[in-house]
């Protein structure tokens, strides 16, 4: 294990230091969890129940924030009135099919500019990670343009085709330095041991597991949060939860109560999925497998 | 089982040659030893048989089989590395599993033989464990076994007890040596020790700066050494060398130097093959074949000052300094001098050798 004791002696200037780092952190963490919290509670309020709101300063009459009486019509708003179904569908098929891709494509590129010697090889490495450079703002005009010429424009392979554009070379240079970390050794003691060359390759994927792992969660964290593609190439038939979430803004009504549920349907997900894959990202696999 | 031979083969890496033109026949069932300093070419070579290099020319067989083009996997050989590469996510149990299921085996069969390999391993206990849970040697012992459990062609051992420590480095020689007689297979054997070499093999092939200094038995190798690089690699303590000329005076031939002169035997003399009297020379003796002693035991002592005393428990080193230069002398404990006095050498003449100066090449 990397971590140890970290041997500290108490002092008036380090127990100083420890109060004011307690009180920082509870400062951060209202700050942190104030937005999650009343998104959370406003999406079970009626919207009058929603508006009733302590004056500032006044402390004691913070009770009112908590007497409501407890609805979930937004809820059954966003999808009888609303197709959230389809769009939180959408969400998922993009942000899971171009991780799926992603992963898939990123890890073979990764295993070989990892392994293979070739001429221009830092040269190519360089050029995959230099597609991140830009902002996608930039390049939104013309990819619209490049998507639209392949009818590729309000659909879902269209949408998973742009997330995987700008996920693969993240993908590329993330496991690139898992699979640097895995002993050559390994696999050479597998082809030995009677494996192919793919066989090999597989056998060290659970080597590389944690970093797949923490691609997936960055992956799908970035298509699922995202609102530019969405909303240009997306739009039409792939709508997206926050496309359909700024959709309930409307010039003569915005719709507090469904917004912020949209919000906790939006979150959720991904809350959970940190946590799933919260243990699995800190395992550490290779330790002890190569005398060091 | 089988025979390995080795045919004109050489190694590059870009343009520069790792492995020499090398020639080597390992008869079936031998123990053979591949041994150099590091950058001799003995790992590139040991990585062309196994497959994971490729062969930049020359041909290695397996008994009639030309290996050449045959992916590791076809090869039939088990290859236990330097750094064990042992799989982490696997228990002990499943590393030395794995050859037998990748090809196909049953699950009765390789319960039989995995359990068979950990038991003659003396690692049966450790089986449910990861790798990260074992110490160095069982580390070892577990990629020993997943090399023997499949039986093949040939074993290939890539310094495989360099990181242990010294004294499970001496008792895991015996045991290595032990299963090598007790499966009888074919097995060769790369390392940079020469004790490991000496100890263990049946053939010893030196390589040094990729090309193949000499082949033949340990006591071969230690006795008669072709060259001089040979001779200072092998041995420890190393073996002295002093700078001397060959000077012919009548039938009698001697070495002579700033502090001795001393006549070579007659059967020393044939082998010099005339062309060399008369010219500069390297005169090679190993500790153990000088004695040392602080009265002139006889004419031919050789004049000294004793620089230190080592005392390694059941020998004593004694580093002497003649004029321009120093020579080692193995002796025995009980050895009385001190540094700074004046002491007499003698030369075991049986036993020492003569180069060539300026090849190195040995006469004798």
């Amino acid at each position: 294990m990397a971590s140890r004791d970290v041997v500290t002696y108490e002092t008036p200037l380090t127990k100083l230091i420890r109060v004011l780092s307690v009180v920082f952190l509870a400062l951060y963490l209202v700050w942190t969890l104030l937005p999650f919290f009343i998104m959370f509670i406003s999406s079970f309020k009626d919207l009058l129940a929603a508006f009733k709101l302590p004056a500032v300063g006044d402390w004691s009459d913070i009770g009112v924030f908590f007497d409501f009486t407890p609805t979930l019509k937004h809820y059954r708003s966003l999808f009888e009135d609303n197709a959230f179904g389809t769009y939180t569908m959408n969400s998922l098929i993009a942000a899971g099919g171009s991780a799926v891709i992603s992963v898939i494509f990123g890890s073979l590129a990764a295993y070989s500019l990892s392994r293979v010697n070739f001429r221009g090889k830092s040269d190519l490495f360089f050029w995959i990670i230099s597609t991140r450079m830009a902002p996608v703002v930039a390049v939104m005009v013309p990819l619209y343009s490049i998507f639209r010429s392949l009818d590729l424009v309000g659909t879902l392979p269209g949408l998973i085709l742009a997330y995987t554009t700008f996920n693969l070379p993240f993908a590329i240079w993330i496991l690139k330095g898992f699979f640097d970390n895995v002993p050559y050794a390994i696999e050479e003691a597998q082809m030995v041991d009677g494996a192919t060359r793919f066989q090999a390759f597989r056998s060290i994927l659970p080597l590389v597991a944690p970093g797949i792992g923490a691609f997936i969660v960055l992956c799908i964290l970035f298509a699922w949060n995202d609102f530019l593609f969405a909303a240009i190439i997306g739009s039409g038939g792939a709508k997206t939860l926050p496309v359909a979430t700024r959709e309930l803004v409307q010039p003569q009504n915005i719709q507090w109560g469904a917004i912020m549920a949209a919000g906790v349907i939006t979150t959720l997900p991904m809350m959970a999925l940190g946590l799933v894959i919260r243990k699995y990202l800190v395992t550490g696999l290779t330790m002890g497998a190569v005398k060091e | 089982m089988a025979s390995v031979n080795i045919r004109n083969v050489w190694k590059y890496y870009g343009d520069m040659p790792a492995v020499k033109n090398l020639n080597i026949t390992c008869p079936d069932g031998s123990f053979v030893s591949i041994l150099g300093p590091s950058g001799c070419g003995k790992s590139s070579t040991m990585r062309m048989i196994a497959g994971l290099e490729h062969i930049s020319a020359g041909d290695i067989h397996f008994d009639d089989l030309r290996i050449n083009d045959l992916a590791p996997k076809d090869r039939d050989v088990a290859m236990v590395f330097e750094n064990y590469a042992l799989y982490p996510h696997k228990s002990v149990y499943e590393n030395i599993a794995n050859p037998l299921r990748l090809r196909g085996a049953t699950d009765a069969t390789i319960r039989e033989r995995v359990n068979g390999a950990a038991k003659l391993l003396e690692i049966a206990h450790l089986l449910e464990r990861r790798p990260h849970e074992l110490s160095g040697g069982q580390k070892q012992r577990v990629a020993i076994g997943r090399a023997i459990v499949r039986e093949p062609k040939l074993f290939l051992f890539d310094e495989p007890i360099a990181h242990l420590d010294a004294k499970l480095r001496a008792h895991m020689r015996g045991e290595i040596k032990h299963l090598q007689r007790t499966l009888g297979t074919t097995m060769i054997y790369v390392t940079h020790d020469q004790l490991e070499a000496l100890s263990m093999a049946d053939y010893i092939a030196v390589m040094h700066d990729g090309e193949l200094q000499q082949w033949g038995t340990p006591s071969e190798i230690f006795n008669n050494p072709v060259n001089a690089w040979v001779a200072g690699f092998v041995g420890e303590p190393a073996m002295n060398f002093l700078t001397c000329d060959i000077v012919a005076a009548g039938s009698d031939v001697s070495l002579r130097h700033a502090n001795f002169d001393l006549p070579l035997l007659s059967s020393q003399i044939t082998q010099l093959n005339g062309s060399s009297k008369g010219g500069a020379a390297r005169m090679g003796v190993r500790p153990d074949a000088l004695s040392i002693s602080m009265e002139k035991p006889e004419d031919r002592a050789i004049r000294g000052q004793i620089f230190v005393n080592e005392l390694l428990g059941g020998d004593m080193l004694v580093d002497v300094s003649l004029d321009d230069c120093r020579i080692r002398v193995k002796t025995t404990p009980d050895f009385a001098g001190k540094p700074g006095e004046t002491c007499y050498v003698t030369v075991n003449r049986s036993k020492w050798h003569v180069f060539d100066a300026k090849d190195g090449h040995a006469y004798f």
